[in-house]
This record gives C-alpha cells, structure tokens and sequence, in this order.
C-alpha cells in the first residue's frame, strides 16, 4: 500500500521544500505528497518555490497542494474573496508584514494560488490546513474534544489532518458518550449516542513533516534532513 | 399482464382503440405513454396501430394486448360488456379477442381501479426532449396529486431525468402512492433525449395554467443539462481496464 | 416570569397577530424574536411594523439579511430548481414590496441576542443559514450551544419546534505528541446544555396548519411549545391578491412549507 507525505508552512522556503523531496525519495512507498497550505508567507521571495511547485522537476514527487492562512490573506488582500481583506494579517501583525507579504508573492502567482482548492477527501481522510470550519481554525493538542469531535463531523472523515498549529501530535477519540432528551409536539424520546472512534492528526510545519500509511493507518512525524529518519517516532 | 405479454415465445403486440367521449366526460390523451414504456419492456413488441390491416391474417403466434377505454363498468362480463361503437371497431379489423377483462370485475387487473366519475376533464402536454431537476420533479409530482392543481383523479407520465434514464410515473386517486418504474433504455449523454416523453393529467377544475407554470420552473436548460451530462461523456470516454 | 419566543414569521400577518393574543391572553410581557420576519408571506410591511410598534428585541434571519444585502442564499441551500426559482420570485416580490424604512430596520437587527447565559439565533450561532434539527449529532449539537458561551441556545429556522436538553456526556481521548513516546488518556465531561426551537409563527412545518411558539418559564427553566389556530385562509386570500404563486397558498393551507428544506440540512454555506 502506496504511503502519503504530508507537509505545510514552508513559506516560500525552497531549501526546506527541496530537503523534503530528498527525504521522500529515501524513504520507501511514498508515492502520494500533499502540501496543506501556507506555501507563502512574507519573510522571503517565494517566487522560486511557487515556480518549483507548479513546474516540478524530474524526479520530485508531484505536490498536491491546498491552500492554507497566508494564501487566503493575500487572495483576500488582492480582491479574491469578495470584499473581505487581509484583516486578521493586519490586526495581528500590522501593515507591515501585509505589504511585506504583497512583496513576496509576485501577481503572476495569484491566479493559481485562487485556484487551489480548500481540502482534499482522500478515503476516509480530511485533508486541510485549518480545519473544516476555517483555514484559520487552529487545532492543537489541547482543543477541546468537543469541538475536534465537531470538526471531525462536519466532514464525516474518520481522521482529519490539520497543519495550522504548526505541531505533530496525533489524538485520537477513544470513548464516551451523550444522552439526549427531545420534547416536541410528538411527545418526548431520549436517545443516547457513543463517541466515535476518529483521530486528528497535527501533520506539522516547515522541516516538520509526517508520512501516513493508509492502509495500516501508521504514522510518522519526521524532520526533513535529520540524519535519523527512520527513527524518528512513529506510531500505528 | 406484463409478465405475460414478456414470457410469451411467440410475436407480441400491442394496439389501443379509440374511446368513445360520454357527456361531459373527456377521454385523456394517451401520448403513446403506454406504448413507449411496453416497448421498453419488450424491444420486439409490435405496435399494431401501424400495421392493423394484416392483424386478422396474421397467423404467427402472436399474442396481442388490446386497450379498450371505457368510462362505465360493463353489466356483462365478456366481450359482451365491451361497449358497441368499440365492439365494432373490433370487428372492423377482424378481430375476435380471445379474453377480455374489465377494470374492477376481472381478476389480473387491479381492483381499485375504477371509479365512478360526473364530470372529467383532461390535460395533457408533449415533453419530448424536456429533462427534469430530479427533486424538482418530486416536488411537483407530489403538489399535482395531492391537488395543487385541482382535483387529480389520474396522472401518468413518461419523465426524463439528467442522467439519462427515465421514469414511467403513474398515480391514481384510488390507490395509496405513486408508481415510478425507470425504463430500461438509457438516453446517450449527447443533448436532450429524444424519445416519447409526455404528462396526461384527468381530474376536475385542473389549472392547466399552475401545472405549465411549475413544470417550467422544473425543466432544466440546456447549459444546466450540459453540466450533468459532461461528466458522464467523460466517465464513458474512459477506458474500460482490460481483463 | 415568563418569556416567549417566537420565530419565522414570514410576512404572514394573520398568523402573527393571533400568536401575540395567545402571549397577551396569558399576561407575558417579554418577548424575543428570532427574525425570517419576512419571506414567501404576503404582508412584508405590516408585519415588520408590528414588530417595531411593539418594540420585541428581534435578531434578524437569512430572509432579512438576504432581503438588505440582495440574494445571497447561496445556491446549495435550496432542494430543487423549483424551490429557487420559487425563493427568486418571492424575494423579488418582498425586495419590491417592502419600504425603505422597513428595509432599514431589517438592517438594524443583530445577529444574536444575549440575556445571560441564554443566546438567541435564528439558525444557529454559527450562521444564519445553518439548520439545528432536533436529531442532530448531539454532540455537534452541544458544540454549537457551548462555543457560544450559553447555558440555553433559543434557535429558529428548522420551523419545527422542540426543547433538547443534551446531558451526562463525556469524551476520553488519548494524545500523542512527536516529542514524547508517551500517550496520555484524558476525559472531558461535558456541561449539561439545551437547545429550544421555537418553531414558526407564519410558515409551519410540524403536519399542521398552526402556528407555533414557545413559553419560557425563567425561574423553573421549564419550557412549552405553544401552537395556536389562525385564519388561514385570511393569508391564503392575500397571497392571491398580492400576485404571489398561488402554489404558495396551496402549501400554506396543508401545512407544508412554502418550499421544502435543503436536503442536506447540515450544510453549511462557505461563501
């Protein structure tokens, strides 16, 4: 069974891009590679790296990439998301890094970056950088169960990848339950309704990358040019 | 009686007569409804509309179903219950039925399918190459015969959908629910579908106005039908993996 | 005391003016309003005067809001092409027929309303155009009510009305971070939380042609669904008059919506 590798954040960063294709072709089975947004991001000229995505080079593994906060910044900045703007960029960071981030994205880019799409379903799997509420939605290990649990449901996928914290963790729902009482002009029923067994997956960020076996549901967080690769943790 | 027109080895036929108007009863349009969706059924059924003359002469095994509107039920059983005018058609073309059975007194029909009726207005309209929004046609199918329209005591249809199939919908007042039975012909992905396609509509006080108006609002345009129908070209251009 | 809520009243005065005699009769001065005050009905102007002659706090509803800012019900939220061609001409009508002034009111109204730990929407706190049904997953349902910050969550929109209180849930999760081996179980209990609908004063969808409410007994917490008999043929004959699809009047006089829910009531709009 084929592996994916999975990445995000790599903000314009061709060397980290480049050392994970170099790990990938070490590693054996990969043969699926999703980028999960944020392939931009003001601290550099990501020209070079967006180039790279789009045109692969003979040898790379073709990225499948969605796009994540900072690509929906820029594309709400230059006009792509109706009359919004880039204003949690500007409320948090200032007008600075808005006019750094204009900087390093050049316009021809724009189009391809409003083509990318929101997620990937893959078998049973969400793939997305934020979560299926926002690409803003920040998931991480200490997010409350319910609202993992809400994520989870509202793409009805068994294990949702998210990238937006930047971390590796891997929780997974593992019981509980809730009862319910329903009064209406029928009368009144209860009804009582089990956790189901799903998992969210913080793939990481930058160097930080995970590999996935879908068919042993095994997972790998690795760091790309880390001399150890293989031994790095992994669960199944 | 489909069954029986199916298993039958030999030629099998279908011809339907013209009924004779009552006062104040309108007969409905057939629209060929029942004809398409046999010759659905049964590709080699023959529609003996076209070829009456040699009917009699014919001395193959042919098995023929012939439909015989009436709007009373007969005091006799038989062909003797048959009404005259109609009686004579038959014997114009020579025909003598070897069994005749009437609504609400033969066993093989259903029962309930006579009622007694003072007043009956048709409507009918030609759908040819019309293709509707599935759960539009739903909605309309369920407002015409709960009286959205007027009083519906039968409706029966031949409706395109955008996946190419079509379905054989029928409803009579006095049966509990719809029947909607998919023909087995499926239309090519290639514009609008060009078989028999058409909705006959008896009742009383029928606003013919409100059915037209709805049934436009359900129809889909050309562009809508390009979009159902453009995947599936390209489901159909993809090669079939080797064996 | 008592509080009543009412919501969807889509322009359909007779059923609006016999739900507030029903509250009146009862001697219950405060009531909320979960907004769709317009929509299909044929009486957009009366009906937003009354609300505003009464001064009943009002959040504003996906009719409202679609009503001010043009149509932006996105495309996915109707089962049919004949239920939005239906949605179109009935916009259309309300969009010519309702006042400036009105118009301006609409705009005025918030999204939610706060009281305490109580919250009230008109879908969900989410957005405008989500659908809270009585069988939700429970546990997205309480999500919804706890995000929010409310003990009870007063919602309209599904014109169904029902009282869902969601209690005894707990979830255990195990977690496992790249920099440690070690995974560690957790359990959250979950709050006790509710979720009253109130049902819809001028377009039911309950199997009959009343309207309905609900009474809120803030110092037990007890909660009832009211429904209330109207002169329906009243509004039946006003929607003819007024040039609306007759169809509508059709509907309305059997108990069935004006046009039927989105199929997948879940669906969530990401315009």
């Amino acid at each position: 069974m084929e592996r994916w590798a999975l990445a995000s954040g790599l903000k314009g960063d061709l060397e980290i891009y480049e050392q994970i294709q170099r790990d990938l072709k070490r590693q054996r089975g990969v043969e699926t590679f999703f980028v999960l947004g944020d392939l931009i991001g003001p601290g550099q000229n990501c020209g070079d790296l967006l180039n790279r995505l789009r045109n692969p080079l003979r040898g790379d593994l073709i990225p499948q990439c969605i796009y994540g906060w900072w690509e929906d910044q820029l594309l709400a900045e230059t006009g792509f998301r109706g009359d919004r703007k880039a204003e949690a960029l500007r409320l948090n960071q200032g007008e600075d890094v808005v006019e750094a981030l204009l900087k390093a994205v050049d316009s021809s880019h724009r189009q391809w970056l409003a083509s990318l799409q929101f997620g990937f379903i893959e078998l049973d799997c969400g793939l997305i950088h934020g979560s299926s509420a926002d690409v803003s939605d920040e998931l991480t290990p200490e997010s409350s169960p319910l609202i993992l649990l809400d994520r989870l449901t509202r793409l009805d996928v068994n294990r949702l990848f998210t990238a937006r914290c930047g971390k590796q963790f891997r929780l997974e729902l593992t019981g509980g339950e809730i009862d319910s009482h329903v009064k209406d002009l029928e009368g009144q029923h209860d009804q009582q309704q089990v956790v189901p067994k799903r998992t969210i997956i913080g793939i990481g960020a930058g160097t930080a990358y995970t590999l996935y076996d879908p068919g042993s549901d095994h997972i790998s967080f690795l760091t790309a040019g880390s001399t150890s690769v293989s031994k790095r943790l992994g669960f199944g | 009686m489909l069954h029986e027109l199916k298993n039958h080895r030999g030629a099998q036929g279908y011809l339907r007569l013209t009924g004779v108007p009552a006062e104040g009863l309108e007969h409905g349009c057939d629209s060929g409804i029942d004809l398409a969706y046999l010759q659905d059924q049964i590709p080699d059924l023959r529609d003996l509309s076209k070829s009456s003359q040699d009917l009699a002469n014919d001395t193959e095994d042919l098995l023929a179903l012939i439909e015989l509107p009436q709007f009373h039920s007969p005091e006799d059983s038989g062909v003797s219950g048959v009404d005259p005018r109609i009686r004579s058609q038959l014997a114009e073309l020579q025909l003598r039925p070897d069994r005749v059975l009437h609504f609400g007194q033969d066993e093989g029909l259903p029962r309930q399918d006579t009622l007694e009726f003072s007043r009956l207005e048709a409507w009918s309209c030609q759908l040819q190459g019309r293709v509707w929004d599935p759960n539009s046609l739903s909605s309309f199918w369920f407002e015409l015969v709960n009286g959205a329209y007027g009083d519906v005591y039968r409706a029966k249809g031949l409706m395109n959908l955008p996946d190419g199939r079509a379905f054989f919908c029928n409803w009579m007042v006095s049966q509990s629910g719809s029947q909607f039975l998919p023909l087995e012909q499926l239309a090519p992905p290639d514009g609008r579908p060009n078989r028999i396609s058409a909705l006959v509509v008896q009742g009383k006080a029928l606003d013919s106005n409100g059915i037209r108006s709805t049934i436009a609002d359900c129809l889909l345009t050309d562009a809508v039908l390009e979009l159902h129908q453009a995947p599936q070209r390209e489901r159909q251009s993809q090669p079939t993996p080797a064996n | 005391m008592h509080h009543a809520v009412i919501s969807c009243l889509h322009a359909n005065l007779a059923a609006f003016e016999a739900v507030l005699e029903d509250i009146d009769r009862q001697g219950i001065e405060r009531i909320t309003c979960l907004g769709d005050l317009v929509g299909y009905g044929p009486q957009p102007n009366e009906v937003v005067e009354l609300i505003r002659h009464r001064a009943i706090p009002t959040c504003q509803g996906c009719w409202d809001e679609d009503i001010i800012d043009g149509l932006n019900a996105c495309e996915c939220s109707y089962p049919s092409q004949l239920a939005e061609r239906r949605g179109h001409r009935a916009h259309q009508w309300t969009d010519e027929q309702l006042s400036q002034d009105n118009k301006d009111f609409l705009a005025t109204l918030p999204t939610s309303l706060r009281r305490g730990r109580q919250l009230f929407v008109h879908g969900s706190p989410n957005s405008q155009h989500e659908y809270l049904l009585p069988d939700m997953d429970a546990f997205a349902a309480l999500e919804r009510v706890e995000t929010a910050g409310a003990d009870t969550l007063f919602c309209g929109h599904t014109h169904q009305p029902y009282v869902r209180e969601l209690r005894d849930g707990s979830i255990r999760v195990r977690v496992q971070s790249s920099d440690s081996s070690q995974s560690a179980e957790q359990e959250l209990k979950l709050p006790v939380r509710r979720i009253v609908n109130a049902g819809s004063v001028g377009e039911p969808r309950h199997g009959s042609t009343k309207a309905t409410y609900v009474i809120h007994d803030e110092d037990n917490g007890s909660v009832e669904i009211k429904e209330v008999s109207y002169d329906v043929e009243r509004t039946c004959r006003a929607i003819v008059d007024a040039g609306l699809p007759e169809v509508f009047a059709w509907r309305l006089s059997h108990g069935f919506e004006y046009a039927e829910r989105a199929e997948d009531a879940s669906h969530v709009c990401e315009r």
